[in-house]
């Protein structure tokens, strides 16, 4: 079967310091895979060359038969507020506006009407369990509630991909589980896939399969390691 | 995305935000208010002995009283044009969340170019109202009939139009020209700086804007005159382009001018203070032009204006020793210029406020380092040092560059004087004095604020 | 011996037949090796024995052995003193993958330990993996959330100090 995603020979590079140097990844339609490995393995940037945030120096990033590497930045932005939810560990709700207003962010930029965008964002609030907090700012949650309002934000447009980087690394133990635990529930409903990018073994367990990355290449070994085969 | 939601997108902030609408809104309305007077001076037509000041009254003052006004306006849209930047920070980290959520490079700009609009519009709009309020207020006839202002005469309707659309405009132009080195990427701000130092070329720009302003005024002897008059609004046009060019090089030439002190001070400087200065001078050469923008375009309105003083006290007095007519009532033109005076010291405490927002700004902005640098055992005194040599260091240098700039202009104006002119230094010095006083002020100002930021607290956030 | 100590602990809520606890005992230990009938009556003997739990008269309705259990008050200070005794960290570092880990770097070949590593590190995501996916579906007790919580913690456990030998091991980013 085509995979929803796919990623060959990707490099990147940030001045002379090699970040990536060639991987191979595939997801499939509703596929939950983590990316893990060491600090400084590469995991972070390889998902942001896949979500089009960044992109590849070379090799390429195909979705759905599009190749995010000709396609503007512009058109980037616009394929993230569809087709793809991106989830970081922190900083991504806008301060000023509101639980309702961030979750709706992407459906107001696409054109939807602001009445119509509230609804469907406050039913993602809803299904996350914090629909009470739809009118205050971020400032006034704890991280967990925010977390959670930052998937309804990745989730609202039912996106085909989610990008997750460290979703609970803030967060503690518990907060993180459930979250995580939302975040995989929702996505297996919605049959959405994700890309999971984490250091923890007990997070990448949440995942069907696990790519591991060292040094910017993939390690098939999974063990991260520098070890010949 | 929907008018509506840019809208909403674009008014969206903290309190900082707030601040920065109500100061745009503020400094444009003040603007259009200057800019439509200005335009009411320039539609009265002919002899007009129904106004008390014969500086409304004669048709070749009504041009002089129209360029002040113009003049006057420029420091307060500088201030509107500094005040984008205020905030920055904080807008910036919600740019970079709106991209992340799919915001387009292009939307990204237009939300925090629109807000610039909006605040203008605002702005403008109010100008107009408080413009029309003041016309009913103020049309009070004495016991002749005569009218203190041209409360009777209204420019065209499209010229107010085109002065309330404008100046919105103009502010947001100037905020998309203020972002074009500011990429918004999903994953934060970038801000494209330059691998080498700012040059001294806005030296051009002020050379430029003095041949522009002297040469309608002065048309070389030997030159072959064009035959075709040049209309009147043109050549004031060509007057108003070379004041601006003259302003804009000497705002950024300052940034030439904190980059080489910054040189010089970390050559030379010997303590930590002056250390630290240096470094920050030049890692960021702009600042200066950015803090201090509007008052040095109140400096050279100031300079010009004393330049001008001076050669109409030599006029006067030229013909007083020749004996001829005009002497009758010399006052009244030094009333005049003490009019215009009045208005750039007004103008001057506005940018010095505008500066004491900015640099607040940048302390908050770099609170960050400040709190380390606390942290490991740097004395908030060395600090507070180093922020004023950083601010005082470029400012005197700036300063000097300014009133040379307004003299200068003043003295094109008349190039064949009937008696040499005299620099009035002590007039400018006082200006400049002034002007560094105000800075002194606002920099303490600053300090208070350098205190908070010092706290340790600040490298939790 | 903490069997006894548990049942001892069932016991405290109120009286119950043998059966009753070997089935409360899997209810609320569900990843814990299964209680066999043999084990419970044995363990109920020694403690019957010492003092700690009586046996209340059958109650005749039918049933074969309906012989239900009372915890006495020797008992309830035996599940006290048992309950408020802090257990003393491990002395010493005993575990099977520990010994081979270390045997394996020691006395075997490269492609040996380095394939019997990978093979374990696999072994251990696998088991995670079914472990989160028990926890994260619709009907997971609280019991069971406890129980899979503590086999989690510990298989991570076991990854990370895995992980962080190797890396000790190997050194930094030999290529």
């Amino acid at each position: 079967m085509e995979p929803l995603l796919n990623g060959t020979g990707i490099t990147r590079s940030f001045g002379p310091t090699p970040a990536l140097r060639g991987v191979d990844i595939d997801v499939a339609e509703g596929e939950i895979v983590a990316v893990t490995g060491p600090s400084g393995c590469g995991k972070s940037t390889l998902l942001h060359c896949l979500a089009g945030i960044l992109r590849a120096d070379s090799g390429t990033v195909t979705y759905r038969d599009q190749n995010l590497g000709l396609l503007s930045e512009a058109a980037r932005s616009r394929l993230r507020r569809t087709e793809f939810g991106v989830l970081f560990q922190f900083g991504q709700l806008v301060p000023e506006l509101t639980a309702v207003e961030n979750a709706a962010l992407p459906l107001l930029l696409a054109g939807s009407g602001r009445r119509e965008a509230r609804t469907v964002a406050l039913g993602w609030l809803d299904r996350l369990g914090v629909a009470d907090l739809a009118d205050q700012r971020p400032g006034a949650m704890s991280g967990g509630q925010q977390q959670r309002c930052a998937t309804a934000r990745a989730l609202v447009t039912g996106p085909r991909v989610l990008f997750a980087d460290e979703p609970t690394g803030s967060l503690d133990a518990l907060t993180g589980e459930q979250v995580l635990g939302e975040i995989v529930q929702v996505a297996r409903a919605q049959n959405t896939a994700v890309v999971l990018v984490t250091h923890e073994a007990k997070v990448a367990a949440y995942a069907d399969r696990e790519v591991t990355l060292r040094d910017g290449v993939v390690d098939a070994t999974g063990l991260g390691l520098g070890m010949r085969a | 995305m929907s008018p509506g939601t840019l809208a909403r997108l674009a008014v969206a902030g903290n309190r900082t935000d707030v601040l920065r609408l109500v100061l745009t809104a503020g400094s444009t309305g003040v603007a259009t208010v200057a800019l439509l007077a200005a335009a009411t001076v320039i539609s009265v037509q002919g002899y007009a002995d129904r106004y008390t000041s014969a500086l409304l009254a004669e048709p070749g003052l009504r041009p002089g009283v129209s360029i002040a006004l113009v003049l006057v306006s420029l420091p307060v849209l500088a201030l509107a044009g500094q005040c984008i930047r205020l905030g920055a920070p904080a807008r910036d980290r919600r740019l970079a969340a709106m991209r992340l959520a799919g915001a387009t490079p292009g939307e990204s700009v237009l939300i925090a170019t629109a807000e610039t609009a909006v605040a203008g519009f605002v702005g403008s709009s109010t100008g107009l109202v408080a413009y029309a309020l003041g016309r009913q207020l103020i049309a009070a006839r004495d016991h002749f009939g005569r009218l203190r202002l041209p409360t009777d005469v209204l420019p065209p309707i499209p010229v107010i139009v085109l002065v309330v659309l404008a100046i919105p405009l103009l502010a947001a132009v100037i905020g998309a020209v203020l972002m074009r080195r500011v990429i918004v990427t999903p994953l934060g701000v970038v801000r494209r700086t330059r691998s080498r130092g700012p040059r001294p070329w806005p030296g051009l720009l002020i050379a430029v804007g003095l041949v522009l302003f002297g040469l309608p005024l002065n048309w070389p002897d030997g030159w072959h005159r064009p035959d075709w008059h040049l209309p009147a609004r043109l050549s004031y046009g060509v007057l108003g382009l070379g004041v601006v060019l003259v302003m804009a090089g000497v705002v950024l030439g300052t940034g030439w001018i904190s980059h080489t002190v910054g040189r010089l001070l970390r050559r030379y400087g010997r303590m930590p203070s002056t250390l630290l200065a240096g470094q920050r001078l030049i890692t960021d050469p702009w600042h200066g032009s950015r803090t201090l923008a509007a008052l040095l375009v109140a400096v050279v309105a100031g300079g010009a204006t004393l330049g001008f003083r001076e050669a109409l006290a030599t006029d006067i007095r030229a013909q007083r020793s020749g004996g001829s007519g005009l002497g009758a009532e010399p006052e009244f033109y030094f009333n005049a210029y003490r009019l215009v005076l009045i208005v750039v010291g007004l103008s001057a405490v506005v940018a010095a406020a505008g500066m004491l927002v900015a640099l607040a700004e940048s302390i908050v902005a770099g609170r960050r380092s400040y709190a380390a640098l606390t942290a490991s055992g740097v004395p908030r005194r060395t600090l507070a040092a180093s922020v004023l040599w950083q601010t005082l260091t470029p400012l005197v240098p700036a300063l000097l560059l300014a009133v040379g700039s307004g003299v200068a202009l003043a003295r094109l104006f008349d190039t064949h004087p009937p008696a040499p002119v005299p620099v009035p230094f002590q007039s400018l010095g006082l200006l400049g004095a002034g002007a560094l006083l105000a800075v002194v002020l606002a920099a303490g100002a600053g300090l208070l604020v350098l205190r908070s930021s010092t706290d340790l607290e600040e490298l939790r956030v | 011996m903490s069997t006894a100590h548990v049942l001892l602990g069932l016991l405290a809520a109120g009286p119950r037949h043998g059966y009753d606890l070997k089935r409360a005992h899997d209810e609320q230990l569900p990843r814990a090796k299964p209680l066999a009938f043999g084990q419970v009556y044995a363990t109920l003997g020694r403690l019957e024995r010492d003092g700690f739990v009586v046996a209340s008269s059958p109650e005749r309705d039918g049933g074969p052995d309906r012989t239900s259990y009372v915890i006495t008050e020797a008992g309830r200070a035996h599940l006290a003193a048992w309950l408020s005794s802090v257990e003393p960290p491990a002395a010493h570092v005993t575990g099977e993958i520990f010994s081979k880990v270390v045997v394996a770097l020691l006395a075997a070949d490269d492609t040996t330990a380095h394939d019997y590593l990978i093979a374990q590190r696999a072994a251990h995501m696998r088991r995670m993996r079914e472990l989160t996916a028990a926890k994260t579906g619709p009907n997971a007790t609280t019991a069971e959330l406890i129980a899979v919580d503590y086999a989690i913690g510990h298989l991570d456990a076991d990854l990370q100090w895995l992980q962080t030998t190797l890396r000790r091991v190997a050194g930094p980013d030999k290529e």
